[in-house]
């Protein structure tokens, strides 16, 4: 088990005209599991190579435990990692993959015998150790690239994008097994990812990356209610938070198409700001005779079993609602919506931050 | 129906071109093998008219290839040939694998200028290159060696072409996996690199056997010695300069020059026309 910790970590790629990554500052704390997320191109692998021993930084110092490790090769970092394609070798079977890290470590074979099948079992893999990985399913491929990291026993575990060649059920399955995973070992752990749902069900701590940059940190129920800025706001939940253009007038929040929300409470604003009013689907109700505070017409329904998704557009602007299904309305028909004003975000119209 | 009846057509259009194709190749070499059990009188005698006895011997003998065996040391010159094409396909797959390895699995500046040097060679033709190597090889005292005839060709252009391209398909994932698993640069070459890339190494390995045993030129000039002449060599020397060829044992002889090329390929040809197609570049 190891702290994690980045100090003002740069990289800058040869031929490169930008930064892939700039001045970052990260601590993971010991056993916790934290997610790196963002867009693709922000910076999140290469960070996590970083700390691998992959890539070396061009500025900045790492640390694991109380060893600074950029410089050292990622044998002598006390790490795994489990990568996007497996990265399993296609000529050994699965127990020789397993193993591999071991026998290059000089490791008893008593003990590597003891780890493999110690791993193999925690993962059900018992039966396919003398499988070749051509032999495996997806699932299975990734469960043994899992059980290669394992077996080493390494501080930190590192896991780039390990679930985006998984199909849609198959993914769901493993989210569950890592977090499991991680819970019974209590290692600390990276994870990357670009997909949003895997960093809230996942994390105990979300990162959020933009541009080589941290753009905000947290549980990911903070980043959820809290987000810091717009960019955080429509990447983090799903369907996406809608953004309608609005400006205080009068005390009071103008949301255009005759749509007037007061203020959050809290919130003093100037005359005339320009702001972007993030609304997450769910923060919409149907309204009951009477008491809608806007009614559009539904462009699209949606039904999600549990749910209905109901698109509509406000201001010529594109809006979805999440309803119950008992209350969603036919294609083309008119909905009454009611809006609490404490349910919305604010963000600056031109700097995109919170307000 | 109409659609049916043209693609019937095309195909035995296509079909009567490849065996053209065939015979063009197969008949000279019918030729040398049913030549080689004729007796010398009858070899030129059965060329005109054409017919089936130009192609197969009415009265088979061996006697060319008692003559031969008895008479020169072919057997020696096959040793010999054996012996030199057997280090040159070693050499050269350790060679080149490990050259192909460096250039397209380590950072280093003039890395594309390093390849491009190295093919700037391949495009040379033999005969530019043949002076400059004897008295290269010849200052180094290798002339009349075995060593002399292979050694110039063992850091192939053409087989690190072949095994880059074949490293270059490989995942970048899988060595990043051997290093963080604790393998340095020889053991993810040697443990990981090496066993996925089976069959190009085959490849090359049939190709460089195939260039090493047909050698002819190279060896003409660098091994005069009797003691290390190779096959092909030992072939055209075989009648001294003032008599007219024993057409017979020469026949004989390339039967028994080819013969083990024949069963190579016969073996591994799905092997070397994988190369083949791999490289884009013919034989």
């Amino acid at each position: 088990m190891a702290q994690v910790r980045l100090a003002s970590i740069g990289k800058t790629y040869e031929g490169a005209t930008a930064n892939t990554i700039r001045g970052l500052d990260l601590e993971v704390q010991d056993g916790e599991f934290l997610v790196l997320v963002g867009p693709s191109g922000c910076g999140k692998s290469t960070t996590l190579r970083m700390i691998a021993g992959l890539e070396e930084p061009t500025e900045g110092a790492i640390w694991i435990g109380n060893r600074r490790v950029d410089g050292l090769e990622p044998r002598e970092r006390d790490i795994a990692m489990v990568f996007q394609n497996y990265a399993l070798y296609p000529h050994m079977t699965v127990a020789q993959n397993m193993s591999f890290g071991l026998r290059l470590a000089k490791v008893p074979k008593p003990e590597i015998r003891r780890r493999v099948e110690a791993a193999a079992e925690t993962l059900g893999l018992s039966a396919l150790l003398g499988r070749h990985p051509k032999a495996l399913s997806g699932g299975q491929r990734q469960r043994v690239a899992m059980g290669r990291a394992i077996v080493r026993e390494p501080g930190v575990f590192l896991f780039d994008e390990p679930l985006s060649n998984l199909d849609a059920q198959l993914r769901g399955q493993m989210r569950a097994e890592i977090r499991r995973l991680h819970d019974r070992l209590s290692a600390t752990t990276v994870y990357v990812t670009h997909d949003q749902v895997e960093a809230m069900t996942l994390a105990d701590r979300v990162v959020v990356l933009k541009d080589g940059r941290i753009e905000q940190q947290g549980t990911p129920q903070e980043l959820y209610d809290r987000p810091a800025t717009r960019f955080v706001a429509g990447f983090l939940g799903s369907p996406q938070m809608n953004f309608l253009a609005g400006e205080v007038r009068q005390g009071a929040l103008d949301l255009g198409a005759g749509l007037v929300l007061a203020l959050p409470p809290g919130h003093a604003l100037a005359e005339g700001r320009k702001l972007d009013v993030g609304i997450r689907p769910e923060a919409f109700a149907v309204a009951a005779p009477g008491a809608a505070i806007l009614s559009p017409r539904a462009d699209l329904v949606e039904l999600l079993g549990a749910t209905s998704l109901v698109h509509f557009s406000h201001a010529d602007q594109p809006c979805t609602a999440l309803v119950p299904p008992a209350q969603a309305p036919r294609a083309g028909a008119v909905i009454g919506l009611t809006l609490a004003p404490d349910r919305i975000s604010l963000f600056d119209a031109e700097t995109g931050r919170a307000v | 129906m109409t659609e049916n009846r043209s693609r019937s057509r095309r195909v035995l259009g296509v079909s009567l071109i490849l065996v053209a194709i065939v015979l063009c190749f197969f008949t000279p070499f019918l030729w040398i093998v049913s030549n080689s059990f004729k007796p010398q009188l009858t070899i030129f005698a059965d060329v005109t008219p054409l017919s089936w006895k130009t192609f197969l011997p009415v009265h088979p003998v061996l006697e060319n290839y008692r003559t031969l065996f008895a008479r020169t040391n072919i057997l020696h010159a096959l040793l010999n040939t054996a012996i030199v094409s057997a280090a040159q396909v070693a050499l050269t797959l350790v060679l080149c694998s490990m050259a192909a390895y460096a250039l397209t699995r380590i950072r280093f500046r003039g890395s594309k200028v390093v390849f491009a040097l190295i093919l700037l060679t391949f495009l040379l033709p033999v005969e530019a290159m043949l002076v400059p190597l004897y008295q290269v090889v010849s200052g180094l005292g290798l002339d009349n060696t075995l060593l002399g005839v292979m050694i110039p060709w063992i850091a192939s252009p053409f087989g690190l072409f072949l095994l880059k391209q074949s490293f270059e398909e490989l995942p970048r994932d899988l060595e990043d996996a051997a290093r963080i698993d604790g393998a340095g640069h020889l053991r993810t070459f040697v443990s990981v690199i090496l066993p996925n890339v089976k069959v190009p190494l085959l490849t090359l390995g049939l190709v460089t056997f195939l260039f090493s045993w047909n050698s002819f030129l190279w060896p003409l000039v660098i091994a005069q010695a009797p003691e290390i002449q190779l096959i092909q060599v030992a072939i055209a020397q075989q009648g001294s300069p003032t008599q007219l060829p024993n057409w017979g044992e020469t026949f004989a002889g390339a039967t028994v020059a080819t013969l083990p090329l024949i069963l190579l390929f016969l073996l591994l040809q799905k092997y070397f026309t994988q190369g083949m197609a791999m490289s884009g570049i013919k034989g």
